[in-house]
Parts: C-alpha cells; sequence; structure tokens
C-alpha cells in the first residue's frame, strides 16, 4: 500500500503538467447530481412510465440516489484514486499538501481520521440545531414553532438519525479511530487505505439525504423508522433508509478497516498483551460493527422495498412486530457500539493523566468483550410493552448482567485513579464527569431492565433522560476529552486550561440541568414525540428548554475555543501529556510517514513506575 | 491506611445521606400519583432498586470526588506517581463478587417477584367478575367498549370517547388496533401504546394481535382531580400521536351503574 502513497505524493513532481479541474467536492456535487438526472430521468420517464406520473417517483429517486452517491464519490476522487489504479492505470493525481487535501478523496490516514471528524461534527452540529428547535417548541404545551405535529416529528426523526447513525457511531471510530489507532499501534497506515478514502465521503452524503429527506415529504416514525406506521409515511421515509445506508455502509467500512489494521499492521513487539486500551476499545467495537450493521441495513433494505415497490412485510397483513424484533436486534448492540469507545478513552486517558499505571487491565479487556457479547442478548427489554410476560425475564436477566462487564470500566477508572498523582485539567475533568453521568444512566438503566417499571417508564421522558445519559453523558463528554486530549497531536498546540475547565463545567451544568428532569418529567406523565402535551407538565419543560439552551451554547463554545486553539494555541511538544503510548512518539503534528522506522515495542505502554519508554527505536525529530 | 479509612468515612456518610433523600423521594411518591395495585407494586420496585444502588451510586461518586481532590497533582512538574501497582486481587473481587451477587438478587427480587405479583395477583379475583373493557386504537382515538353492559362506545355528549372505570374492581383491557370506520384498509392500523400514567404500565396496541392488560383499581379519582389519570397514546403513531387521549373516570360502584345508564340511553337515542 505504501507504493501507492508514494506514487500519490510523488505524483506532483512526477507529472508537473496535470490538466486543471474543478475543486474535487464541486466536481463531485457536479457529478452527483448528472448522475441523479440521468438515472432518474431513465426510470420515471423510460423504463417505470405511468400516465399523468410525476417527474420523481419512489423507485425513480431511490435508483437515482445510488446513483447520485457514486456519481459524488467518484468525483471527489474515488474515480482518479480508486478506480483508475484498481483497473492498472496510474494515480496522475495531485493531492496538495494544504487545507485543500481535507476536501478530497484520500488514503492518507490522518487526513481521513480528520475528514471524518468534521464530518460528524457537522453532523452534531446540525442535529443539536434539530434538538434546539424541540426544545424550543417544548417551551409551550401548543403547537408554536412548528405548524404541524408532523414537522415536529420530522425534526425528531432527523435529530435522532444524524446524532445516532453519523455521530454516535462514526465520532470516535471513524474519527478518532482512523487517525489515532495507526499511531497508536506503530503503524504507518491502515490496512485498506484506498476503502477508507471512500467510506468518509459516504458521511457527508448520508447526513445530507436525511436532513433533506422533508423534500420528499415529512416522515413522523422518529429515528427508529417504526414499521407499519413508516408504511404510511409520505415519501420522506425513503431518504431516511437510503441516508442511513450510506452512514452505515460507511461505518462498515471502517469497522473492516480497523479491525484488519489492529490484528495484521501493529508494530513488531506490540502483542495481544500490550495492545492500547483504546486499539482494545476500536477493536470489539468494530467486531460489533461487522455483527450487527448488516443485520440493520437488512431491515432498512425490507422497509425500503416495503416503502417503493411495495411489500407488506410489515403491514397488518405481514408481521408488524418483526420490524420492532430487527431493528432492536441491532438497536441495543448500537448503543454499546456508542459507548464502547467512551470506556476505551477512560481507560486510555486516566492512566496518562495520572502517571500511573493502568489497574486491573485484564479487567478492562474482559468486561469490553464481554459488553460486545452481552449486547445482542438485551434487545427485547426495548419491547417489554409488546411481548408476552412469560418472554420478559430472560431478557430482563441480560440486562441486569451486561452491568457486570459494564462495571469493570469502572473498576479499571478508579482503580487507576487511586494514589494517582491526578493532573486535574479539561481532559481529565471530561472523563471524570462522562464516569459521573454514565453512572447515572447505569443506575437507570437497572431500573428500566426491570419490567414492571419499565412499563411504567417505556416510551416516557424517563427512557430520553436515560439514553442521553448514557450517550451525551458517556459518549459526548468523552468525545471533548479526546478532543482536548489528542489537539497538540493534531495540532501541535496547546489549549488554553482556563477556558478549557469553563467550557467543561458549563455542559456539565447545562447537561445535568436538562436530563437529570427529564426523568422527573417522564414519571409525571410526559410521553415521548409529542408537540402538543397536558398543560400541568409546562413550567417544567419550559426550564428544562432555557437549560438545553445552555447546554447548547456550551457545546458551540467549547468547539469554539478547540478550533481557535487549533490555530493561534501556545506550541508544546511532541508528547505534551508525557504519555507512554505510541502516537505521542512520533512528531505532534505527525509528518506524513508516521514512524521512520517502525518502532520496536519492548514494554508496558501503561506502566508509569518509571520514565523509561515502551519502545526500542524511538522516533527521533531529525530537525532538533 | 489513612486514605482507605477517609474515604470508607466519607462513602458511609455521604450514603447515609443519599438514603435519606431517596425515601423523603418514597415519601412523596416516586410515581407521583398512583391509582392501582399495579402502579404501588412498580413503584415499590423501584424504591427496593433505589435503596440498594445508592451506597453503590455513593461508592462510585465518592471515589471519584475523593481521588479529584486527595490525588491530585499539586504543581506544575508532571512525575510518576510514587505508588504504583497493576491490581489488588482483593478489590478486584470483592467488586465482581458484589456485582455479581447484586445483579443476581435484583433478578430475583424485585424482577421476577414483581412480575410474577403484577401479573399473577389477579389470579386470586379470576372469576370474581372482572370487568372487561375492549379498547380500540386507530389513528388518532381511542374507542371503549363494555361487553358486559352493552355500551358499543362510551362517549359524552360531546361525542368524545371517556373511560369510566368502578373503583376496587379488576378490569381486563382488551386491547385491538384497527380502524372500525375503514375496516378495508389493511394498512391502516399502526402500533398504539395504552397508557394510563397513574395506573403504572402500559401495553402496546398491536395491529392483528389481540392484547390484554390488567389493572386493579384502588381509588375514587378521575382527569379533573389529577391529570395524570387519562388515556394516553405512547407509541408514535403518526402526526396525530400527542391528540390521542382520553380522559378517564374512576368512581364508585353505584355512579358506575349510573353511568352504564347513561351510557345505555344515549346509544338507544343514537340508534
Amino acid at each position: 500500500m505504501s507504493s501507492v502513497v508514494s506514487d500519490m505524493q510523488g505524483a506532483r513532481s512526477a507529472h508537473m503538467k496535470v490538466k486543471r479541474m474543478l475543486p474535487p467536492v464541486v466536481r463531485g456535487l457536479l457529478w452527483a447530481l448528472i448522475g441523479f438526472l440521468i438515472v432518474n430521468t431513465l426510470v420515471s420517464e423510460v423504463f417505470d412510465r405511468m400516465p399523468y406520473h410525476p417527474y420523481v417517483t419512489r423507485p425513480s429517486v431511490t435508483l437515482g440516489w445510488v446513483a447520485a452517491v457514486i456519481g459524488w464519490l467518484l468525483g471527489v476522487g474515488a474515480w482518479e484514486g480508486f478506480m483508475k489504479p484498481y483497473f492498472g492505470g496510474t494515480a496522475d493525481w495531485v493531492v496538495p499538501n494544504d487545507w485543500r487535501k481535507y476536501f478530497m478523496y484520500s488514503i492518507d490516514h490522518k487526513v481521513i481520521g480528520m475528514q471524518y471528524i468534521f464530518s460528524s461534527l457537522g453532523g452534531f452540529l446540525i442535529a443539536g440545531f434539530a434538538a434546539m428547535l424541540m426544545r424550543l417548541e417544548l417551551m409551550k404545551d401548543h403547537m408554536w414553532i412548528f405548524n404541524n405535529p408532523g414537522a415536529y416529528l420530522s425534526t425528531v426523526g432527523i435529530h435522532g438519525t444524524v446524532m445516532m447513525f453519523s455521530v454516535g457511531t462514526v465520532a470516535l471510530i471513524g474519527g478518532f479511530g482512523n487517525y489515532i489507532v495507526p499511531l497508536m499501534i506503530g503503524a504507518n497506515s491502515t490496512a485498506y487505505p484506498r476503502m477508507s478514502g471512500i467510506s468518509q465521503w459516504l458521511v457527508p452524503a448520508g447526513i445530507a439525504t436525511v436532513v433533506l429527506s422533508p423534500i420528499l415529504g415529512q416522515w413522523t416514525t422518529g429515528w427508529r423508522g417504526y414499521e407499519p406506521l413508516a408504511g404510511q409515511d409520505p415519501a420522506g421515509i425513503v431518504f431516511y433508509y437510503l441516508g442511513v445506508f450510506a452512514l452505515t455502509t460507511s461505518s462498515l467500512m471502517v469497522s473492516i478497516n480497523l479491525t484488519a489494521t489492529i490484528l495484521f499492521k501493529r508494530a513488531p513487539g506490540l502483542t495481544w498483551n500490550r495492545i492500547p486500551m483504546y486499539a482494545w476499545g476500536m477493536l470489539t467495537v468494530s467486531l460489533l460493527n461487522l455483527i450487527w450493521l448488516p443485520e440493520i441495513q437488512m431491515t432498512f433494505l425490507m422497509g425500503l422495498l416495503s416503502a417503493i415497490i411495495p411489500l407488506p412485510y410489515f403491514s397488518q397483513l405481514g408481521s408488524p412486530l418483526t420490524y420492532m424484533e430487527m431493528f432492536w436486534l441491532f438497536g441495543h448492540p448500537e448503543v454499546y457500539i456508542i459507548v464502547v469507545p467512551a470506556f476505551a478513552l477512560w481507560q486510555e486517558l486516566l492512566p496518562v493523566m495520572g502517571q500511573k499505571s493502568l489497574f486491573a487491565r485484564q479487567w478492562g479487556i474482559i468486561g469490553l468483550v464481554f459488553v460486545m457479547i452481552l449486547s445482542g442478548l438485551v434487545w427485547a427489554h426495548h419491547m417489554f410493552t409488546n411481548m408476552r410476560n412469560s418472554q420478559m425475564l430472560p431478557f430482563s436477566f441480560f440486562t441486569e448482567m451486561i452491568s457486570i462487564p459494564t462495571g469493570f470500566s469502572f473498576l479499571v477508572a478508579i482503580g487507576t485513579m487511586w494514589k494517582s498523582n491526578l493532573r486535574l485539567n479539561t481532559p481529565t475533568l471530561f472523563i471524570l464527569m462522562s464516569l459521573f453521568n454514565f453512572l447515572i444512566g447505569g443506575v437507570t438503566g437497572v431500573l428500566l431492565a426491570d419490567p414492571v417499571v419499565n412499563l411504567q417508564a417505556h416510551d416516557t421522558f424517563f427512557v430520553i433522560a436515560h439514553f442521553h445519559y448514557t450517550i451525551i453523558g458517556g459518549m459526548v463528554f468523552s468525545w471533548f476529552a479526546a478532543f482536548y486530549y489528542w489537539l497538540p497531536k493534531f495540532s501541535g498546540r496547546m489549549y488554553n486550561e482556563f477556558w478549557g475547565k469553563i467550557g467543561a463545567i458549563w455542559v456539565f451544568i447545562g447537561f445535568n440541568g436538562v436530563f437529570f428532569q427529564l426523568f422527573l418529567l417522564g414519571l409525571k406523565g410526559m410521553n415521548r414525540w409529542v408537540p402538543v402535551y397536558p398543560s400541568y407538565l409546562q413550567p417544567m419543560n419550559f426550564e428544562i428548554s432555557l437549560f438545553g439552551f445552555l447546554l447548547g451554547l456550551g457545546f458551540v463554545f467549547n468547539f469554539l475555543h478547540i478550533a481557535w486553539m487549533w490555530h493561534k494555541g501556545p506550541v508544546v511538544g511532541n508528547n505534551p501529556w508525557h504519555s507512554k503510548t505510541l502516537e505521542w512518539q512520533t512528531s505532534s503534528p505527525p509528518a506524513n510517514t508516521n514512524f521512520d522506522p517502525i518502532p520496536q515495542v519492548i514494554g508496558s505502554f501503561y506502566d508509569y513506575s518509571d520514565s523509561k519508554l515502551a519502545v526500542a527505536t524511538p522516533y527521533s525529530d531529525k530537525k532538533s | 491506611m489513612g486514605d482507605i479509612l477517609a474515604f470508607t468515612i466519607s462513602w458511609i456518610v455521604v450514603s447515609v445521606l443519599g438514603e435519606m433523600g431517596v425515601h423523603a423521594l418514597f415519601q412523596k411518591g416516586l410515581y407521583y400519583y398512583t391509582a392501582t395495585t399495579q402502579a404501588v407494586d412498580g413503584e415499590a420496585a423501584f424504591a427496593f432498586i433505589l435503596t440498594i444502588l445508592t451506597p453503590v451510586f455513593a461508592f462510585i461518586v465518592v471515589m471519584i470526588i475523593y481521588s479529584m481532590i486527595r490525588f491530585r497533582a499539586r504543581d506544575q512538574e508532571i512525575r510518576p506517581s510514587r505508588k504504583q501497582f497493576y491490581n489488588n486481587k482483593a478489590f478486584v473481587s470483592i467488586w465482581i463478587t458484589i456485582s455479581i451477587v447484586l445483579n443476581l438478587m435484583f433478578f430475583v427480587h424485585p424482577t421476577a417477584s414483581a412480575v410474577e405479583q403484577m401479573f399473577n395477583s389477579e389470579r386470586a379475583r379470576y372469576n370474581s367478575h372482572d370487568l372487561i373493557v375492549n379498547v380500540t386504537a386507530r389513528q388518532w382515538q381511542w374507542f371503549f367498549n363494555y361487553p358486559q353492559y352493552n355500551i358499543a362506545q362510551a362517549q359524552d355528549s360531546n361525542g368524545n370517547s371517556i373511560l369510566y372505570l368502578p373503583a376496587n374492581r379488576t378490569v381486563k383491557f382488551v386491547l385491538r388496533s384497527y380502524d372500525p370506520m375503514h375496516t378495508y384498509d389493511p394498512y391502516i392500523g399502526v402500533v398504539h401504546g395504552f397508557w394510563i400514567p397513574a395506573f403504572g404500565l402500559k401495553q402496546d396496541v398491536i395491529p392483528g394481535e389481540t392484547r390484554y392488560l390488567y389493572v386493579h383499581t384502588t381509588k375514587i379519582t378521575s382527569f379533573e382531580v389529577n391529570p395524570m389519570v387519562r388515556v394516553q397514546c405512547t407509541e408514535v403513531c403518526g402526526p396525530g400521536h400527542p391528540f390521542m387521549e382520553a380522559p378517564v373516570h374512576i368512581v364508585s360502584s353505584s355512579d358506575f351503574l349510573k353511568f352504564v345508564k347513561q351510557q345505555q340511553q344515549l346509544q338507544a337515542q343514537q340508534s
């Protein structure tokens, strides 16, 4: 693979006279438009022509979308970077070594990681804006922002879908995973860099598809696309299925790539016993993705076929509950797909920040692996309200049992903190907040695993509070910790400790102000998916909305701080945290080639009893 | 040793304070308003789990805060912690044992026991003239039908669906999802959720299936007394979902008979 890398980078000198072309992103949009117009026209006007038909029909828009995505991928550079070399052509293509490389197809895992980080950040801001609109609507007990409930429900659906499939499953895996994991295991590239370059560009396509779904019509099912209701929805649901398909395909490709990278591209001496915790987290989460993403893709394809052909899989003539079973069979592992990287981050950061050996490392790994295994056995606790009473107990049992391996992450974290020399800086603060928030999510999870409590709390704001505690509280807080922790790696610059802490405390207060009250609101009788609710719930909702806006501003504040410090922060050395893991044993930011030579690992990365490095041939900065 | 002692004392203090707080909450009512034995059962299970988990919660939170204060780096210089250990077999063994024991206990009680109680406590009352209420969910309306009293659709004078139940009776809800006005359209049935917040449980209503839900009412109350005494759809069922609610009245048996008579008269007038 490295030969292709050098091919493409050497291209600048070898082919100085390269023909000028449009910027790749613009060309991608153009090719997407052309692809859509051609295929949509062929389908709706030629192959599937009906009298008095509209130009855009469900089948035509589906096939047109497929053509548009292919055009988009080829246009941003997959044509030169993937297709032509695949068929034996030369990669006569310039990769400029400036900001433009982030706006085109790339095979450098660092560029891809950065592109993923920005794609998921874009998704987070869009979906967060949708959340702000929802909270604004809920400030009053009647419709006042949206003019009909369907618009509100579409917003809920866009918020949930984009958050889940382009942030939750992507930010820490596609983003930080792609960037950090090869550095961490001492590799110069991932296992399948060309596929990885394609997978990234599916994310903006998927987000755009979901966000633009109201063009085809409202859809009222929320992020779960519940059949049989989806069968009645206007055509917007088609773009829900297609957008999610693009996003899950992207995650699937990332997972294949990361699994192969961790298995086969480790530096010499990096044995299974020495794999860093974050890489362990990426490996378990990738296996989870490989098991469950194809399952949900198949489900959504069946939903799509029901919508465009139509086939009555999930209507009253088919089997309405089958959709739910299949959805949650994926839907619960999805929660762990989101938080397992967060667990791994706790275990990655705390030893560094405390300059103390990782406590009970083997139990941390056992915890990650058992969470991965058990997560597929618990799905039906989302369905206590629509299953036979006799089915409840086994699912309740497994759901309660999953708290044991989850607890191991806490065991490792607090064991590492005990008697450490803990630096209370912004990443540490975010990790500790993440521990605290996820603990609340876990405790309420035990409550929800209990069928009789679940029968009351299910489908209320209690559940919303619970999963936001696990997902925002667990994953998003860890995501911020990762941003602050690896900022010196990305940019060679340090954030401002004072403003970082302000940002952390700000979102912590906003977050708990919103979601703790949602528990009480749920128990008071607030059900989900309602823009209109009984007036006795209005004062509490009003207050929650105010905290919600505080939280939204807090997130924006943190991003602005990070962005500012990325460019203007004080320059720091290669290893400001005195970490022993490999990603800090190269220059910050890393050069095009991560390691030269490839390091030889001779010890544990988490042994802080002395200051000896764990590598025999450490990177040496030739400039200094 | 000093740290362990200081931590243990703070943990015990916080746990005791936590238990006091949690019990104050129980006194106020975790479910805010309960009108059936099932709601009381659920509330008890909720309270039991919270009581047991409070010290566990306190352990982690105190651990985080204690480490944050006691073990923080006191100067800018970065140096390895003086204490380095990779494992503590005693601590890990206790941790794992307690988490397994706690989970097994939760599974036995309250999970299995409360499920047993919630669904089997009605066995004793079998054949003691349960009130049967047929509930039909359509987009977006509830219909209540009392087959024992020949009431096809309970409604107020404006034609809105209303649910009247006698107090201290076991009620068997028979739940179906279809549209009685458009029975020819097989695509119109969607999943709804039948929930009365004050009753402490809910059941999804699934097209093509018939589901049952048993409750035993405990007090005379109504939507006017507490807005939680309402039928509310909880599973998203289209744009009309938030409006899919109906007021509930739980009345004495004599008032219930009055309601029956009134509904029968209303029905006679309409036919």
